[in-house]
Formats: structure tokens, sequence, C-alpha cells
């Protein structure tokens, strides 16, 4: 019974990703890209910053690079755990 | 290491220092930022832990202070992207297109995010070479 329902909620699951994959966009194209072009339109204007790459990593996804930073430092924390014979 | 290897990287650590903080404070307007600035930092220190030996090194800089060092630059980056709308909302009269000091957040989480970056890596590498 278990593996059966897994085997459903698996089924269900891939038949969500296959259809959420025909449904992308064609490679390339320019259109349904709304966040883009709206980083491209008013990032210069909204932060002031001519690189518009930084200003997405610092600004618009501010909270992703502060989990991109935790992982930087709790692998130091680990690094420095399991290295270290004395404190 | 020998005479020839100690001699270039002391003479070529002040150069990547230079560079590394180029990138950091030029991250809003050239490419670069935050990430590789943090990373060429630290390798200008990585080169003086490994041409010298750590003996030598260590009256200039110990690994207590990078990590003392580490632990305010992540506290200053929590601050920073906590409280980045009232940053900009006090740096906004500053905002100039293409200015050094105009950049806003960015430029101030540029900064300390490149010093977390290196003084991370600099604690992961001196900590191995160290054992």
């Amino acid at each position: 019974m278990n593996r059966f329902a897994a085997v459903m909620v698996l089924t269900l699951f891939g038949a969500f990703i296959f259809m959420s994959v025909l449904l992308l966009p064609e490679f390339g194209s320019y259109q349904n890209k709304d966040v883009a072009n709206y980083y491209l339109e008013n990032g210069f204007n909204e932060t002031g910053s001519a690189n518009i790459v930084n200003s997405i990593v610092w600004e618009y996804r501010s909270y992703d690079t502060l989990g991109e930073e935790t992982v930087l430092i709790i692998a130091t924390i680990g690094i420095v755990l399991l290295v270290r014979r004395r404190v | 290491m020998n005479v020839i290897i100690r001699t270039s990287s002391r003479i070529l650590f002040p150069f990547i220092l230079v560079f590394g903080i180029y990138l950091a404070l030029h991250g809003h307007l050239s490419p670069g930022g935050g990430f590789p600035a943090g990373v060429v930092l630290a390798t200008g220190f990585i080169l003086l832990v490994i041409a010298y030996k750590e003996r030598k090194i260590e009256h200039r800089f110990t690994e207590v202070s990078f990590i003392n060092l580490k632990t305010i630059a992540t506290f200053a980056l929590v601050m920073v992207i906590l409280w980045g709308m009232a940053i900009r909302f006090i740096l906004m009269d500053t905002q100039a297109p293409f200015a050094l000091w105009g950049g806003g957040v960015t430029f101030v989480s540029n900064i300390v995010g490149s010093l977390v970056v290196a003084t991370a890596l600099v604690v992961i590498i001196y900590s191995i070479i160290k054992e």
C-alpha cells in the first residue's frame, strides 16, 4: 500500500514536471520575460547602479545573497572545527 | 619556499590588494562586485601565507584576528541586508548614475560582502595550512 501510494505520488509529480517542461517558452525567445525586462528598464533608475547584475544580486534578490553568505560562513565554521586541534 | 617566490609574492601582494579593493568599490559600475572582490583579496593573503611559513607571518596577522573580522563583517552584512530599505531611504539623495559614491545600498553591501568572502576564504586556507 505504501509502495502504491509512493508510485502514484511520483507519477503525478512527474506528470506535472513534464507538463511544465512542455509549457516552457522556446529557447532564446524574448517573450514572457517580464521580470528580466523590468530589471533592464527600471534597475538603473531604482538602484543607481550601472551594473545590472550587481543590482539584482545585492538589491532585488538580497535575501538570496544572504543565504549564500550563510552557506559560506557555515562551511567555514565546519572546516575550522574539523581541522583545528586546539582552540 | 625559496627566496624567489617569497620576494615576488611580497612585491605582488599590494597590487593584488589594490585590485581587490578596486573590484569592491567599482562593483556597481563595472563588472566585479562583492564575491570576486573577496576572492581576489583572499588570494593576496593566501599567497603570503603559502610563500612564507605561517610562523613568520603570524606576527603580522593571526588567524584569530581574521575570525574576529569575519564575525564583525557577517554581522554587518546581515544588518545591511535586513535594513536595506532604511539604508536606501537614507542614501536616496546620493544616488547618481555612474558616480562612485552614488551606488546606494549596492555600494555598501559590495564592500561588506567582499570583506565576508575574503575573511571566510582566508580562514579556511589558513586553518588547513596550519595543521
